[in-house]
């Protein structure tokens, strides 16, 4: 099995502890995210109360039988993983980390198993292993990569996925991820980063003032408009983080005279109950619903964010009416429609520095967004480098998986998450990384940072700003000529 | 010992392939069961049935993605699994002993073909076998199952080739015919119990992933019903 190992001092730098040991006494829970105090009492009898009314009410069970009966535990996963190719420990194995799940689901919820595991009084859950699997199943990023190569088929992501959800019902999730979401879905600003109305309103007007002194032109970010065609949603730390990316979309919208608004009650598509639980999923997206149904929008129309797009898309329907439910898109697929319908004009001299792609795991794995972001970067790139494997292979930017928000882990996610994504970058030598995605773009951003990358990490939308050709037929950078 | 092996061969043949194949129904129509069962509460029940059978198909021919990533492993792998299924289906004597039990017959492998891949597919068990002792990862998920069937399954090989092969004494060849049918039968009837049920459950497995992520709609609230969580803060 080849693997590319992490260095000794990367090892103790990515490992290091985070906790103080009488937090760790206190938790009984040895691992590297910070968790909220829970009641420790009974825990294996708390998960397996937890197991057992998940079993009851979702359908994870068809898809655990099947495991348990088809894994041959070949270890063929591990040449995908770029955990354990940068690690080189077995615990971080794929396979290794859905028998922990498969073990207790046998022993405790089948006929044979329990028998077996009473006649033998052993395979009990422990509190041992439940921090194993604490421990575990936050390592992994989530990025399904591992489901390519099984040959039996098993998907492992959706164990980790499982896995996670059951410890966050015995109040096992990190605090990162749990607190924000509480923000969004009990606070008084009802954002993932707490952003008052009044800020957002400010930033957006300071935004449509950057267009107009840079682009020479008026436009706006519509508010609360109803009977839009989109109710656009991006991953709120947009707003604080990603100007380029907002402005951009704003000039394609401006561009393609497409009907738009933003609400003021819910600007914030995040979900991370993607990472941690279905019940949060389920909360989140009816939230984000109710808001498309106020303002009666068409279109569900998602930023430049991987997970949110993913959640979206495929749980809208789930919880909100299957097929009648509103239909879910990513701005990319937008812009692609409009620049392959010719409304979109885009300079092909602006961007000359070499260009490359980053594939978000959340819509690429399935085959989702792959060639529409090409098509718009070849159509004004002129120096686009693929990396390799790209596309349903891609290989993860390392903080997959809602691992990216626990800025605690950041030196594991840099090194050792995205020890392999690293090595890829690096051999494109691209000055732009384009990464369409809030997550990927955090996390790469530390990782060119850590690992002493010289390359800028930007969005899709960033780069069309630069390019796009709006009214007159002018771009940013002949009004600038002209101006100097 | 010649009624021993027609004990063998008659009574407990037909045990032990009756076992399989209800043992192979049984496992099948479970998870076909739950699928049904898994739709029927999803919330959202269209499936992307034309990709799911596009990866099925690409998994059961593994062409394309064998030779990218441990092209050596793959390789002995789908030989060792193409004479797996072939011989015990299509050898010439075993076609014979089904038109003389019950009078059915199909298509069979010349002998020397047959001999051929028999050798493969021992070689082949030997190469998965010792593969997986070499290798600290697959080491350390296997189970005493894991080892075990390789060591299994080419017992009725290499019986079989020397019966077919070589000039033996009549108690030898009845001894080793004998060891030949019952380790058969002892596969026959332990293949849906243990991981070997992946030969009818793979072709599933992409249905069943893409209907796993299918969830019903009402989770939130059923599942705080039962853990006594309604509305409890997040």
């Amino acid at each position: 099995m080849r693997t590319n190992v992490i260095t000794s001092e990367e090892r103790e730098k990515a490992f290091a502890p985070t906790k103080k040991p009488d937090v760790i006494e206190r938790q009984k829970l040895d691992v590297r995210y910070h968790v909220e105090d829970y009641d420790v009492d009974n825990r294996p009898r708390r998960f397996l109360e937890a197991f057992a009314a998940i079993l009851k009410h979702t359908n994870y069970r068809l898809a655990l039988e099947h495991f348990i009966r088809v894994s041959t535990k070949c270890s063929r996963c591990a040449v995908q993983c770029p955990i354990y190719q940068a690690t080189g420990d077995e615990h971080d194995i794929p396979c290794y980390r859905s028998e922990l799940l498969l073990s207790v689901y046998r022993r405790h919820f089948t006929v044979g198993g329990s028998i077996k595991g009473r006649l033998t009084g052993s395979g009990h859950l422990t509190d041992e292993k439940i921090e194993e699997m604490a421990e575990s199943f936050w390592n992994c990023t989530a990025c399904r990569r591992c489901t390519l190569e099984c040959p039996a088929g098993i998907d492992h992501a959706l164990i980790t996925h499982l896995g996670r959800f059951i410890l966050s019902e015995i109040g096992i999730s990190p605090r990162a991820l749990v607190v924000s979401t509480r923000e969004q879905l009990e606070g008084k600003t009802g954002n993932t980063s707490a952003i008052p109305l009044p800020a957002l309103v400010d930033t957006l007007e300071f935004l449509e003032e950057d267009i107009k002194e840079e682009k020479g032109v008026d436009i706006k970010f519509p508010l609360d408009k109803e009977n839009c065609e989109f109710i656009f949603i991006p991953a709120v730390s947009d707003f604080l983080m990603e100007a380029e990316t907002l402005m951009g979309i704003a000039a394609v919208f401006k561009a393609t005279g497409g009907s738009w608004t933003i609400s003021t009650e819910n600007y914030d598509a995040i979900n991370y109950g993607l990472f941690y639980s279905d019940r949060i999923l389920e909360r989140v997206i009816r939230k984000l619903y109710a808001e498309s149904e106020r303002l009666n929008a068409t279109n569900i129309l998602i930023g430049e964010c991987g997970h949110a797009s993913r959640s979206a898309k495929y749980y809208v329907p789930v919880h909100c009416g299957g097929e009648k439910a509103k239909p879910v898109l990513n701005i990319m697929e937008y812009t692609y429609r409009m620049l392959k319908e010719g409304k979109l004009k885009l300079n092909p001299n602006v961007i000359t520095e070499t260009v490359t792609y980053h594939d978000p795991c959340n819509i690429a794995r399935q085959g989702w967004i792959i060639e529409q972001p090409r098509y718009i970067i070849k159509a004004f790139c002129k120096n686009f480098v693929e990396m390799t494997p790209r596309g349903t292979e891609n290989i993860c930017c390392g903080g997959g998986g809602g691992t990216v928000s626990i800025d605690e882990i950041r030196p594991y996610r840099t090194l050792v998450g995205g020890k392999a994504k690293g090595d890829q970058i690096r051999a494109t030598g691209a000055k732009y990384l384009i990464a369409p995605c809030a997550n990927c773009k955090k996390q790469l951003r530390e990782l060119v940072e850590d690992q002493k990358i010289d390359c800028e990490v930007v969005g899709l939308h960033d780069l069309i700003y630069k390019a796009i050709i709006l009214d007159d037929g002018q771009t940013e950078n002949q009004k600038t000529n002209r101006k100097g | 010992m010649q009624e021993l092996l027609d004990f063998a061969r008659g009574p407990l043949f037909r045990l032990s392939f009756i076992i399989m194949i209800l043992g192979l129904i049984r496992i099948f129509i479970l998870d076909v069961y739950n699928a049904i069962k898994a739709y029927k509460r999803a919330g959202d029940k269209r499936l992307a049935w034309g990709d799911a059978i596009i990866k099925t198909l690409r998994w059961i021919f593994p062409i394309r993605s064998a030779f990218t990533r441990r092209p050596i492993y793959s390789v002995v792998s789908i030989l060792f699994h193409i004479g797996l299924i072939l011989v015990p289906i299509f050898l010439l004597a075993h076609i014979q002993l089904w038109k003389s039990g019950i009078g059915i017959s199909w298509w069979s492998l010349p002998n020397n073909w047959a001999d051929m891949l028999t050798l493969m597919t021992i070689a082949g068990a030997l190469a998965l076998f010792l593969g997986r002792i070499g290798n600290k990862g697959a080491r350390m998920l296997s189970r005493k199952q894991d080892y075990l069937w390789p060591l299994l399954l080419i017992l009725p090989f290499i019986s079989g080739y020397f019966c077919a092969n070589t000039v033996l004494s009549p108690q030898a060849y009845q001894f080793t015919m004998l060891i030949h049918v019952l380790s058969g039968e002892l596969i026959l009837s332990l293949l849906p119990f243990t991981k070997i049920a992946h030969c009818v459950l793979v072709p599933l497995s992409q249905f069943i992933i893409a209907l796993a992520w299918k969830f019903p709609a009402h989770v939130d609230d059923e599942i705080c019903a039962s853990l006594n969580k309604k509305g409890a803060p997040v």
